[in-house]
């Protein structure tokens, strides 16, 4: 990737960030002045704050850690928007799925920005058109059909999705086998969840020990000839 | 003004306004970036809109079910603020659960409990808890991001094993959601497989009749099959 894109696209990405987090934290300042409601003592903000990020803290880096290599550049606005996994990553998963492309190469981290900032658009904007209209929309959307099926949006999304990760196509090449790697890890998650514990909630922190299990996997793998990497071009000769 | 006044007062409204308007901004410009980049490394111009198109129409569903807990989130803490909570890094169950406990450390018995006394005093708490319990994602992508998208870059150009170890990586979602999902009962797996025949069903067609333009639609319709497929699954188990 050429090095003065990568450089101001990461410099483009956190300015953005800091913008938004001077939001974040500006418009309570604001308000709290305006209003006279700053917290009374810094005491209940930290033991409440402290109760939540002690919960949230390491999920949250461990998303960042585990959904970055995918998500490449676009992790930026993928993290500032949020709806991490319900939406931003099944859309860069799905656009490098379409271009052919993977994380690590200039045309999948393009992709990944492109499919991730056309979503946040529409998401910012439709968000915005159910305040407009909150009115009228309430009794719509909370029809018990409406709320049944919203309950099972994430099957319905990781039905497609799943399914486009059996594609072979790695960049350059025909990972022949890939889904070998898969099958341990998945029977660990397995093992721990019918067994140990539900990992529900803990996703970024099971993602950030089943990827170096997944690449071991693939290696072992590959070294024994399970996995094979076939460039395209000799492929289709 | 009581707790709700505040929460839904005019200033807070302009306040998020200019917030989610540098979202917006910000989402157009990583867009107009990528897009102008892509065509720079020589990407065909049809694909890119497939992938725009795709990613604009998947999102819609999902942002639907933002704007249902919208509705939820705005009973307890006014509109505004529930607009910008999800539109900038939140999630339902996250806001939800940071407002509660916001709530109980302050001596009520639950949100609705605070919401019903009115006692302004803890807006600012509220506020600045819900925002800086959160900030661990996007920090950590402040932190983080370069660094591993630098790794990810040099990573993919170490050869085939190396290729295939960045393309594995993505497999770590279905390793970890998919034991979950089989976890968490029929209507799950039955959502699940109706979203996946739907995706090899367009696979089908595509390959049939070579319609290619229908590969841009499979995440979207999959989504809304497995969703409604969902009010049948759940009347049969």
């Amino acid at each position: 990737m050429d090095s003065k894109y990568f450089n101001n696209t990461h410099r483009f990405g956190r300015i953005g960030v800091i913008i938004g987090v001077a939001f974040m934290l500006g418009i309570p300042a604001i308000i709290c002045t305006v209003y006279g409601v700053w917290p009374k003592d810094l005491g209940t903000l930290i033991a409440v704050a402290s109760g939540l990020l002690a919960v949230f803290l390491p999920v949250n880096i461990s998303e960042v850690l585990s959904y970055t290599p995918i998500l490449g550049s676009s992790a930026y606005i993928t993290f500032l928007t949020g709806n991490v996994i319900n939406l931003k990553m099944p859309c860069a998963i799905n656009a490098m799925s379409l271009a052919g492309a993977s994380q690590g190469t200039d045309e999948g981290d393009t992709v990944a920005s492109l499919a991730v900032a056309a979503s946040s658009v529409i998401t910012t904007l439709i968000i915005a058109l159910g305040v407009v209209l909150l009115v009228p929309l309430q009794p719509l959307l909370s029809l018990p059909a409406v709320q049944t099926a919203s309950a099972y949006m994430l099957p319905a999304l990781f039905g497609s999705l799943f399914l486009g990760m059996f594609d072979n196509k790695c960049g350059e090449y025909i990972a022949k086998g890939k889904m070998k790697c898969v099958v341990l890890p998945m029977l660990l998650v397995l093992f721990i969840n019918l067994f140990v514990m539900s990992t529900s909630g803990m996703e970024g922190i099971m993602m950030l020990i089943t990827m170096p299990l997944i690449v071991l996997c693939a290696w072992v793998l590959y070294k024994h000839g399970q996995i094979e990497m076939i460039p395209i071009d000799k492929n289709k000769k | 003004m009581t707790f709700i006044e505040i929460l839904n007062s005019k200033l807070l409204y302009i306040l998020v306004i200019l917030g989610i308007g540098f979202i917006l901004v910000f989402s157009l410009l990583t867009l107009f970036r990528s897009y102008k980049h892509a065509l720079d490394i020589g990407m065909d111009k049809t694909k890119i809109k497939g992938i725009i198109t795709s990613s604009m129409i998947f999102s819609i569903i999902p942002s639907i079910s933002i704007v249902i807990g919208l509705f939820t989130l705005a009973a307890v803490i006014g509109v505004p603020w529930s607009w910008f909570r999800l539109s900038v890094v939140g999630s339902l169950m996250y806001e939800l659960m940071a407002a509660e406990m916001v709530a109980t450390g302050a001596g009520y018995e639950s949100l609705a409990a605070l919401g019903s006394a009115g006692d302004p005093t803890v807006v600012g708490t509220v506020m600045f808890v819900m925002s800086i319990s959160i900030l661990g994602g996007i920090l950590g992508v402040l932190i983080f991001g370069k660094s591993i998208s630098k790794n990810i870059n040099k990573l993919n150009a170490k050869g085939p094993f190396a290729v295939l170890a960045i393309n594995v990586l993505q497999l770590a979602l279905m390793a970890v959601y998919f034991p979950s999902m089989l976890t968490s009962g029929a209507v799950y797996i039955a959502v699940l497989l109706t979203s996946a025949a739907t995706a090899i069903v367009h696979q089908l067609i595509i390959k049939k009749t070579g319609w290619k333009k229908l590969g841009n639609f499979i995440m979207a319709d999959s989504l809304v099959v497995g969703m409604l497929s969902s009010l049948i699954w759940t009347k049969v188990f």
